[in-house]
């Protein structure tokens, strides 16, 4: 299994790249592949399970954008096969059409999915996040300048409390086929293991042990009751 | 009319003053913020010393004005500070109108101020330093700060352009700030300690500032801060102006060198942090015109005030203090490979968690996987106890770690967590405890030296 993640120079904030680890450590056998932007990605020789990609300064979004707009159709048909993505934080505004700046200025972005980011560089968001995926709750924190507009597709989670793609949308994120992108941090995988689970048997890994599965069932359960209770101030 | 305005905000904000200072209140931020609210423009008007210099960066912005206000005013300056006081717009509008006369006219020559880098926009368009230092920029808390390039560009554009900056050579996010401005650097050389490859999960400048190529760090002291150069267009660090060598921290000294030549001076504390500190005030001093003599003179009567680590015996235990910032994962970095690296064997309790947010909502722990946990998986380390609202969060961070289940314990109730531990003589205990809370933090302390000097008078 060959698990490939996109310029980990420029995009490893909020701890986002223990997602990748955590993985790593529940697939041992899996081969990680750290693209930079000087290299072509691993995915256009077409043998690649999961495509990471995770939150980045505002400028390495720009780059990220330019390093991949000449693979754009590539990875549309990576996506209609059914390869797995999983983008995390801002990661998720580099797939949808573009991102606008507070003076008008936009930033043209792969335009997979039909939805806009506005930036408010000086109103940053931060907030706990609770939601659902199918049966599994998700937990999760926020913490960013932009939130998405628009019909984007199907949403990776349906929120319950707290922020989806904006303030006042319940969809939250991402999904189409094996294609998953979302805001939440935690970081999202350690943070709720049902959902990595979920996943590990999406990469054809079965049902096994998650790597410290009875600490981070413990804490997951700790902050699902934390979240759940309606006295729990959201937004910070 | 703007003069008039200034003028009943200026005498409502020293009433305000006077009465909070009768009261026996903290008067260093209320004043200044009522001058504001009364004044907009209140920092245009109030009269300022004719030097102004500012200090500001992620760390060291305050012990390096403290050792800017020692030396100068050991030499006989009327020297304005906040040095009690806030350091945004507030607090140095309430050290602006603390030191002006009933007219706003200034009654120092000159000032050494602290300013919170996020602030530079409201206080650099009116109160325009003539040099600003830049100690170093670097994560700071996710929510507020998010990353150092945010915090960079509060900087970027607010500065005056005759404004001269005194920048950390060895900080490739700080040195590039304002490039049209002239400017000085400092720096250390390569020290033993130095490596080349990254050991810190923060690592935030990989890629060359001008073509995006890889960098190849010549060493690095931790995270971005050491020597690079890029392998594809040549860019590399700048050269220090003001450039510290033979660093020794068993003789406690090091040579600083700059184009009139070199002097020895004392370090204050063995601290990378602090030897930094002491360079960088150097540099400034220097660049005030002071001779290396009269610097060295001011220095060696001036020591840094250890607020964040803290060690006393009770009984044949050391009981060590650590202050880390909350949700700061470098602090906690920091932190953890510095009393890692202490001799000796020790046990920790780790309760940094934020605990005012945990009354209102709950802690932002993204933070706990940017910091470099893995330096408290030491043989040296012999238990460590997870405490506090977020206990469970640390277990789960200290297994990622590498740490053996074995040497570690859980409770969320913080005045259970020195039960938890041994106290055999001859080692340390050793508390790491964010900057809220503080009661409780010496609570937890009361009980940790309590249970120490039992446990040696068995």
């Amino acid at each position: 299994m060959k698990i490939e993640i996109l310029y980990p120079e420029i995009c490893y904030l909020y701890g986002d790249l223990m997602n990748v680890e955590y993985l790593h450590r529940c697939l041992p056998e899996a081969e990680l592949v750290r693209t930079s932007l000087k290299t072509p990605p691993a995915f256009l020789s077409g043998d690649v399970d999961m495509i990471c990609l995770c939150s980045m300064t505002e400028r390495a979004q720009e780059l990220v954008i330019e390093a991949l707009r000449p693979h754009r159709e590539k990875i549309i048909e990576l996506i209609d096969s059914g390869t797995v993505f999983l983008a995390t934080g801002n990661a998720l505004e580099i797939f949808i059409k573009d991102i606008e700046n507070e003076d008008g200025s936009k930033l043209e972005a792969l335009g997979l999915f039909d939805l806009t980011a506005k930036r408010r560089m000086l109103d940053r968001y931060n907030a706990l996040y609770l939601g659902k995926f199918g049966d599994i709750d998700i937990v999760g924190l926020k913490s960013q300048f932009a939130h998405a507009y628009g019909d984007g597709g199907d949403a990776l989670f349906e929120t319950v409390r707290g922020a989806g793609r904006n303030p006042e949308a319940k969809p939250e994120g991402l999904r189409k086929n094996n294609f998953m992108a979302t805001y939440v941090l935690g970081p999202l995988l350690i943070m709720n293991p049902p959902f990595t689970k979920y996943l590990l048997e999406l990469l054809g890994a079965g049902d096994r042990p998650l790597a410290y599965e009875q600490a981070a069932m413990d804490s997951y359960e700790l902050r699902l009751k934390e979240y759940s209770d309606p006295k729990r101030g959201f937004i910070y | 009319m703007g003069r008039v305005r200034f003028l009943i905000a200026l005498w409502g904000a020293k009433c305000a003053r006077l009465a909070l200072k009768l009261l026996r209140r903290n008067a260093t931020y209320f004043p200044g913020f009522l001058a504001l609210k009364l004044c907009p423009n209140f920092l245009r008007y109030v009269g300022k010393p004719k030097k102004i210099v500012a200090v500001t960066g992620s760390n060291g912005k305050t012990t390096v004005s403290n050792l800017l206000n020692d030396v100068l005013t050991g030499r006989g300056h009327r020297v304005l500070n906040n040095q009690l006081g806030s350091n945004v717009a507030a607090g140095i509008a309430t050290s602006l109108l603390s030191g002006c006369t009933l007219f706003g006219k200034t009654k120092y020559d000159m000032a050494v101020l602290e300013v919170d880098e996020r602030s530079s926009k409201r206080i650099y368009p009116y109160v325009k330093p003539d040099y600003l230092i830049i100690t170093n920029l670097f994560r700071d808390s996710p929510m507020r700060n998010a990353h150092p390039q945010y915090i960079a560009s509060f900087i970027e554009g607010t500065v005056p352009a005759a404004t001269r900056l005194i920048l950390n050579a060895d900080d490739l996010i700080s040195s590039g700030i304002c490039p049209e401005n002239p400017r000085v650097y400092f720096g250390i050389d390569r020290m033993k300690t130095d490596v080349t490859k990254c050991v810190n999960l923060i690592n935030d400048v990989q890629i060359c500032p001008v073509c995006c190529g890889e960098l190849e760090y010549d060493y690095r002291r931790y995270h971005h801060i050491g020597k690079a150069h890029c392998t594809d267009c040549g860019f590399k660090s700048p050269e220090s102006d003001y450039f510290a060598t033979d660093v020794d921290t068993e003789a406690m000294t090091m040579t600083i060198t700059d184009k009139d030549g070199g002097m020895s001076y004392r370090l204050l504390s063995d601290s990378i942090f602090n030897i930094y500190n002491v360079l960088t005030a150097v540099a400034a001093l220097r660049e005030l015109g002071l001779t290396h003599e009269e610097i060295k003179a001011g220095l060696d009567k001036t020591k840094i005030v250890e607020t964040r680590f803290n060690a006393q015996k009770a009984g044949d235990v050391t009981v060590v203090m650590q202050m880390s910032k909350d949700k700061n994962a470098l602090a906690g970095s920091r932190a953890f490979d510095y009393i890692s690296g202490l001799p000796g064997k020790k046990e920790l309790i780790l309760m940094m968690n934020c605990i005012h947010d945990q009354q209102h909502w709950s802690e932002n722990v993204t933070w706990l996987y940017d910091c470099d946990f893995e330096f408290l998986n030491n043989e040296n380390i012999t238990r460590i106890v997870a405490t506090g609202p977020r206990a469970k969060d640390y277990y789960l961070r200290l297994l990622f770690a590498g740490v053996p289940e074995e040497k570690i314990r859980c409770t969320l109730s913080e005045m259970d967590a020195p039960a938890l531990l041994e106290y055999n003589a001859g080692e340390s205990v050793c508390l790491f405890y964010g900057t809220d809370a503080l009661d409780l933090v010496y609570r937890v302390q009361g009980k940790i030296k309590a249970l120490a000097q039992e446990a040696s008078g068995r």
